[in-house]
């Protein structure tokens, strides 16, 4: 049989799906391509080093995947925060991305699988209350964090239509949340006080990783589908997702918010360059009804399933409180 | 103190809503209306063990006040904070936003416009239909979509299956601070094909003001003049998802914030579409934002069916534009008749 596999497995999703492969097709069948070597826990797992970002990478990995015999690739070699040195996320998500669909096709890989985001739409006023595979992402963002995505993505479709042996699926996931996630989103999250924009309360959707990895098992066992959006069963509004982790939240005006985390960013504090404003002011809320259909994929936890199990992981102490509370109650 | 009690998961049935009725084509409605019924039930019971885990803002409130300001710290001004915004939003809002307690609580408010302020007099209610999709054309006016809230409310109120109106709000409207998210929660989604389409398929009703910017900002000169109403996109989804048109006449709205002049440039470096220049409207401050007590008077003329065209149709730019003029004229007759009655602006 044909081996899977998964670059990017130092990274949380990334090692989350190479964990969940091990577990239901043993660790001979999968392989982790990575700088990194995945979590020490994972015995047995062959690990090929391979730097996405070296002009020679496509060739690198052709060897790798003609002598593993690889027969599908998952690629989740891809940043869940912005960073600060958008040079190398530009080589590592849009040109790596180029390198492995490359190599996927020479190497006659017939399914590859993209990590990608539900912000790829944007975050815009004039979004519709549910964004389909239909709608086209923002290509033209400000943001490279976005735009890189946007060609890594259009980089494995160009490879797709020019080799028709290699089937691509894009798996669109909204935001992150849940026990163990550590991307800017959950920073802020962390937070004590967070600022919000003045006049804003969009519609945000939080995905339990549980269905993120989920949805990577079925698109496995479905086969090259095209791009999906994988999204939790329901949204829940930023302040109500704030207020219910005990946010002290501050108002901002828009205005302001906009220059004043650019230059919170460029001085090393911000979280996040100012264009993510965007993403608190304006839904980009996501249909995940392509996925029901396609890969009979149903979301197993709500944004606020997701939200709850995050709270559990990062504040402890307080969830043995309320339940100290609810035992001394009953 | 009893801290949350929310960190623990609660398994919720939630998205019922969304998922996919059976294919079954008979007892499919039975099936639909039961589903409702039980979405309904469990957001109720989900409200209330929300309700039950959480401290009111009275209780926060004497809480802090029993605890004194000196001993305020971060985490009971996040506690104050939450208290105050659950106190008139829902922990649970539907797919599109919509928040009931939001509703609940601006009620009054637009209840003493629409029945103190405005006197709204409204006649016709019975040609919208009590179930199933609809969709409510009326025309456009007032500088802030105060008509799209009055028309929300006389169905609400006034029409005996007490059905909620979703209305279409303007791009430009959902890009103001403030007014967006209270458009979101009171219902309103934007104005947009995709969203109609997947309302009107639920069996919603839904209300549209073709008239778009065009209608909102009209100058005072040009008030219960009809302006062309869009490129005819609501005839087009109501073609193709088989809803029938309501037409409907809303009188005393255009008088409220009289336009005599434009000073576009001013609102444009902040994304406004236009800026209006009232009689009292920037001159008087705050003051110039209350809307002039006129007499209101919403009309629901007869529905216009476009079951018999088929969802083909939808492609026949020439029909389109034909059913287009004809609810346009058709609407505008009805302001014309109410307005050959009307003998005060302030009486009716």
């Amino acid at each position: 049989m044909a081996r899977l596999a998964v670059t990017g497995t130092a990274s949380y999703l990334g090692g989350r799906i190479l964990r969940r492969l091990v577990e239901s097709r043993g660790a001979d069948s999968v392989v982790a391509v990575d700088i990194a070597s995945p979590p020490a826990t994972l015995h047995g797992v062959r690990h090929r080093m391979v730097d996405l970002t070296l002009p020679g990478a496509d060739r690198r990995l052709v060897e790798v995947f003609e002598e593993e015999g690889i027969g599908a690739v998952v690629h989740a070699a891809f940043f869940t925060s912005p960073r600060r040195d958008a040079a190398y996320a530009h080589e590592l998500e849009s040109i790596g991305t180029l390198h492995l669909a490359a190599a996927s096709a020479a190497a006659g890989v017939k399914h590859l699988l993209v990590r990608s985001f539900t912000a790829v739409y944007g975050a815009r006023g004039q979004n519709p209350g549910f964004l389909t595979e239909d709608d086209l992402p923002d290509s033209r963002s400000k943001l490279t964090w976005v735009t890189d995505k946007v060609e890594a993505e259009e980089h494995a479709f160009s490879f797709s239509r020019r080799y028709p042996g290699l089937g691509v699926t894009v798996l669109r996931f909204a935001t992150l949340m849940g026990p163990g996630v550590h991307t800017f989103y959950t920073r802020i999250f962390s937070k004590r006080v967070v600022p919000v924009v003045l006049g804003y309360d969009p519609l945000v959707q939080l995905l339990h990783p549980l269905d993120a990895v989920g949805a990577v098992e079925a698109a496995l066992a479905k086969g090259p589908s095209g791009v999906l959006n994988i999204v939790p069963s329901d949204s829940i509004t930023l302040l109500t997702a704030l207020h219910l982790s005990d946010k002290l939240t501050v108002a901002v005006p828009h205005p302001v918010a906009y220059p004043v985390s650019d230059v919170w960013w460029g001085m090393g504090v911000g979280e996040a360059p100012g264009r993510f404003v965007d993403y608190a002011r304006f839904p980009f809320v996501a249909d995940g009804e392509k996925a029901r259909r396609l890969l009979g994929f149903t979301p197993r936890f709500s944004s606020r399933d997701a939200l709850s199990a995050f709270l559990e992981y990062r504040y402890p102490e307080s969830a043995r409180r309320a339940r100290r509370a609810e035992e001394a109650e009953a | 103190m009893k801290a949350t009690a929310r960190v623990e998961p609660v398994r919720r049935t939630a998205g019922t809503k969304r998922r996919a009725p059976s294919s079954r084509k008979r007892a499919s409605r039975d099936e639909q209306a039961l589903r409702s019924r039980l979405a309904d039930l469990e957001r109720e019971l989900a409200g209330r063990r929300d309700g039950r885990d959480r401290e009111g803002l009275l209780v926060t409130l004497a809480r802090v006040a029993d605890a004194g300001v000196r001993s305020l710290s971060w985490a009971t001004l996040a506690r104050l904070q939450r208290a105050l915004y659950f106190a008139w939003h829902s922990e649970d809002t539907d797919d599109f936003g919509a928040d009931p307690r939001f509703t609940e609580t601006v009620e009054p408010l637009l209840e003493f416009l629409y029945a103190v302020w405005w006197r709204v007099e409204t006649t016709g209610i019975e040609h919208v239909p009590a179930e199933g999709p609809g969709l409510v054309v009326g025309n456009h006016s007032g500088v802030l979509p105060y008509d799209a809230m009055m028309v929300q409310l006389a169905v609400r109120h006034e029409h005996p299956s007490r059905r909620a109106c979703r209305m279409l709000a303007l791009d430009m409207f959902a890009l103001l601070p403030g007014l967006a998210p209270a458009l979101a929660k009171s219902g309103s989604v934007r104005a947009n094909p995709d969203n109609a389409e997947r309302l009107l398929r639920r069996g919603e009703l839904l209300g549209v003001f073709p008239e778009g910017v065009k209608g909102v900002g009209k100058h005072f000169r040009d008030r219960y003049k009809l302006a062309r109403f869009g490129r005819g996109g609501f005839v087009r989804i109501a073609l193709r998802t088989g809803t029938p048109l309501v037409p409907c006449a809303v009188v005393g709205a255009e008088e409220i914030h009289p336009v005599v002049a434009k000073a576009d440039w001013v609102g444009r470096p902040f994304g406004l579409p236009y800026f209006p220049l009232t009689p009292t409207f920037p001159w008087m401050g705050p003051l110039g934002l209350v809307p002039l007590p006129t007499k209101w008077s919403i009309d629901f003329g007869d529905p216009l069916d476009l079951g018999e065209y088929g969802p083909d149709a939808a492609d026949d730019p020439i029909l389109v534009n034909r059913l287009s003029e004809q609810v346009r004229s058709t609407i505008q007759r009805m302001i014309d008749g109410r307005l050959a009655r009307r003998r005060s602006i302030w009486l009716g």
